[in-house]
């Protein structure tokens, strides 16, 4: 990389320059000809390529907005000038990328892309070409580690700052959620505008990361942290009143919610206790079997209609039991054979759901029927109306799975900076050590796993009733795999690596339905990819980034181990 | 009583079959200490590869004639395991080789994963069981009141033969020596001239050699296959390389035997019937981890988790 780096280093200033004007001129060309193999444009006129052929909106605007800015910061006085460019350039091509890609395989061939019929569809070419020329241009200024502020403010500024960022996350989260539209055959090109959007924000967030913007805010959020989490917690329940307030956008939401929360008590056992479990998601089947029999679905033999509060504390005692279980053999077994061990529990959960063990299961045929919740006389999934604003149905059970996220964080990040998790982090670094440290080992890792499940059992009580049916497919040995890689591509031990994880790996499916015979494979080949480039995650935890680093920290403190790794690379 | 022979029977076949694969898990989890999860996949692979070999390479005039399909059959399995396997270990795993444990253990999960969606999405139709043709003498061996398919007999046969032979060659050759060097200290091994990254791969085509085997033998068995054969037979020979102690040659066999004969025994005898087997197979795995975690034949120190 330094060869290129160097090679390039003359002409970096003017590469920008002309980088970022191709980008423009990316924008301002047509990327579709109109004839294509599967039909002319009138014919295929919804999708967005052709809404408005020389308009420049969605992802056009996109490149047209990062052009600009690489022209900017090319000639603007910001400090780590390369390496904003660089990601600025990363955003590009992806962006160029992915909408080629997808025009190229949904639109009839590369003829999609030339200028088969006369219309000269440049625009992807020439926007793949430009986002090469402004990364090199970025990589030849030279890159240095993001920059770090000085600037300290006011009180009540800090809160003006944090509250004008926290609602330019929120505007970010929905548009974000929506971009693209549903996924599905009815609209092929979702998958595409999707990622693309997302390799815009990508591009955009690690530029801001390189000024110095992101650390900044972070670390201004930190020493205000009662104020940033109330404030985020408004944000994120003020969500059904933006573009996403539709009852498709709120399952979504509240879906990814309750994987995050699931994936949030995978990363106690996982991320601070160091523990591999491979058969968590059995717990959150446990807490959703236990929510739907004691609730009164059609299929339950106990006969019992108990209130959803007392459901799912029985449903979460009996998981963390189920937890307790699994985890004693941690007394005697360590490492990858205890990882088996949670494998083995895993698989039983599975095979004796499918054979409906004891009556309780309803095998195959799934426990249907499980009543929708009911609270302070509200039905969860009616819409609401607040005055004059009516929200879609769903939201209401958007607002409860907020509160679960919000709590099970709570619960981590105290649990985290406490003795126990003191212990926890000890275990994994060093068991014996630990142990002569004088931590109880045994009971630590025991209480890890009963913590875990709890959180799952509690989960998956509200996906039982969420979802209405609990059948042993939601829980088998993949899903926990799907938990664990979330845990993993967010960042091991960091509560907003693991909610960003959870939303990747649940809102990509849902967006790429066209690829959904893929999904798994590429799935497969994203963990050996991570594990190979970014085994950190994309949000690190500060020690565990210590730990996953090069041997040789060689006394670089440990906030800034690995800042100087390629940020920009994109999820 | 002769319900019990005859379960006796089948429970020996399946060790066979499981003894095959669960020798690729003890050798590689005994020189780099990692549980290679994609093993089953090599195995399922082994399958598909003999398939393909039948369909379009063995010509239509000896396609009936066992001793010649048979051997190109598997000559095509082995061949195709072993290069996928000799891809994994070059591309996923070494890479990895100095990485924490968890970064090799995640990425053999994706690795496996990646395989039996591959397999899935591009063999013509293999989304469903195919049907693998039944490449060996037919009928079955009468003993008393035992029958066994020929098909089993072979199995049986081949599965022994090749584990002493593993077992002879890792005892008496010199890169049998090397292996058993690195697997005890692989620093030293370095330092008495052993090459590392020779053995590594050479416990990696070993292992895929023999799964090969076991997925076209699994093939004739059965007479088809699916692309989840491998994780699940997968899981039931790491359960036996467990049971045998970890790294121990002898053991993987012999556990193996004991995981086939639990199978059959607790489908037919224990409640539950054959839908609960699997799940013996589990609460053996758990007991012996807890109670014994060298495994039979496993020295207390080699244990290293």
């Amino acid at each position: 990389m330094s060869k290129i780096a160097n090679t390039v280093k003359p002409f970096a200033r003017p590469l920008a320059v002309v980088g970022g004007v191709l980008l423009i001129v990316a924008a301002l060309l047509p990327w579709v000809t109109f004839s294509l193999n599967s039909g002319n444009y009138p014919d295929r006129a919804t999708l967005q390529y052709f809404d408005a052929p020389f308009g420049v909106t969605g992802f056009r605007w996109h490149i047209l907005l990062l052009g600009v800015l690489v022209l900017i910061a090319t000639f603007a006085p910001i400090p780590n000038k390369g390496r904003v460019i660089r990601s600025l350039g990363w955003g590009g091509l992806a962006v160029a990328l992915i909408n080629s890609v997808f025009i190229v395989a949904e639109g009839g061939g590369l003829g999609a892309i030339t200028a088969a019929d006369g219309s000269s569809a440049f625009g992807g070419v020439v926007g793949v070409v430009a986002g090469i020329a402004v990364i090199l241009a970025g990589t030849g200024l030279g890159i240095e580690p993001p920059t770090k502020w000085k600037l300290t403010l006011s009180t009540p500024l800090a809160y003006l700052v944090l509250l004008v960022t926290f609602a330019a996350v929120l505007v970010a989260v929905s548009a974000t959620l929506t971009a693209g539209g549903q996924g599905g055959p009815a609209n092929p090109y979702a998958g595409g505008l999707f990622l693309s959007f997302l390799g815009f924000a990508a591009g955009l967030l690690t530029a801001l990361n390189g000024v110095g913007l992101v650390g900044w805010i972070s670390e201004l959020s930190e020493k205000h942290r009662i104020f940033s989490v109330v404030v985020l917690l408004a944000c994120a329940l003020l969500l059904p009143f933006t573009g996403a307030g539709s009852e498709y956008w709120m399952t979504v939401a509240a879906n990814i919610g309750i994987y995050a929360a699931t994936a949030i008590g995978l990363n106690i056992v996982v991320g601070l206790a160091g523990l591999l479990d491979l058969g968590y998601v059995a717990f959150m089947g446990i807490g959703a079997v236990v929510a739907a029999n004691l609730s009164g679905a059609a299929a339950s033999k106990i006969g019992l209609d108990l209130p959803f509060p007392v459901a799912a504390v029985i449903a979460a005692i009996i998981a963390g039991i189920f937890g307790a279980i699994v985890g004693s053999p941690t007394l005697r077994v360590r490492g990858d054979y205890l990882a088996i061990v949670t494998l083995a529990f895993g698989e039983i959960f599975t095979r004796s759901a499918q054979n409906n063990i004891g009556g309780l299961t309803n095998g195959a045929n799934a426990i249907p029927g499980v009543p929708p919740l009911d609270l302070f006389g509200k039905e969860f999934n009616q819409s609401l109306s607040i005055g004059s604003v009516q929200l879609p149905a769903g939201v209401l059970y958007y607002v409860l799975i907020v509160l679960l996220v919000a709590g099970v964080m709570a619960i981590f990040a105290n649990l985290k900076f406490s003795r126990i998790g003191r212990a926890w982090i000890a275990i994994r670094e060093d068991e014996d050590a630990a142990r002569a440290m004088g931590i109880k080992t045994g009971k630590a890792k025991i209480l890890a796993f009963l913590v875990g499940a709890t959180l799952a059992g509690l989960a998956g009580a509200v996906f039982a009733h969420k979802n209405g049916t609990v059948s042993y497919e939601s829980f088998k040995f993949l899903e926990s795999v799907t938990l664990l890689a979330a845990v993993i591509l967010g960042g091991m031990g960091s509560i907003p690596g693991a909610v960003l994880g959870a939303s990747l790996l649940f809102v990509l499916p849902e967006k790429l339905r066209e690829f959904s015979d893929y999904r798994l494979m590429i799935f497969g080949l994203a963990l050996v990819l991570i594990m190979r480039f970014r085994p950190q995650g994309l949000v690190p935890d500060r020690h565990r980034r210590a730990e996953l680093a090069d041997e040789d920290v060689g006394g670089v403190p440990v906030d800034e181990v690995h800042e100087h790794d390629t940020k920009g690379a994109k999820a | 009583m002769s319900t019990l022979l005859q379960q006796l029977a089948n429970g020996v076949v399946q060790g066979a079959l499981i003894a095959l694969i669960a020798l690729g898990y003890t050798m590689v989890y005994g020189i780099i200490q990692l549980i290679n999860f994609a093993h089953g996949e090599v195995f399922m692979v082994g399958a598909y590869g003999g398939l393909a070999t039948y369909t379009w390479l063995v010509p239509e005039a000896v396609k009936d004639v066992w001793y010649v399909s048979l051997p190109l059959v598997l000559l095509g399995g082995v061949a195709i395991s072993v290069v996928v396997a000799l891809l994994m270990e070059r591309f996923a795993y070494r890479p990895l080789r100095n990485a924490p444990r968890l970064a090799p253990l995640i990425t053999a999960l994706g690795v496996s994963v990646f395989l039996q969606e591959f397999v899935r999405n591009f063999y013509p139709n293999a989304t469903a069981a195919l049907p693998f043709p039944g490449a060996f003498v037919q009928g079955q061996l009468s003993l008393g009141p035992i029958k066994i398919s020929w098909t089993g007999v072979l199995l049986i046969f081949v599965s022994i033969i090749l584990s002493l032979l593993l077992q002879t060659y890792i005892n008496r050759s010199r890169m049998g020596r090397a292996m058993r060097a690195t697997a005890q200290d692989p620093d030293t091994a370095k330092l008495m001239g052993v090459n590392p990254d020779r053995v590594i791969v050479l416990t990696f085509v070993l292992g895929a050699a023999l799964a090969g085997v076991a997925g076209v033998l699994f093939g004739t068995y059965y007479t088809n296959i699916n692309t989840d054969m491998g994780f699940q037979t997968g899981i039931f020979a790491f359960t036996a390389a467990v049971l045998g102690g970890v790294g121990s040659i002898r053991g993987a066999v012999v556990g193996a035997f004991i995981i086939g004969l639990v199978k059959t025994l607790a489908g037919q005898y224990m409640p539950g019937g054959t839908s609960y087997d699997y799940v013996w197979i589990f609460v053996v795995l758990i007991l012996v981890l807890v109670f014994r975690p060298q495994g039979l034949f496993g020295e207390p120190e080699r244990v290293r988790a």
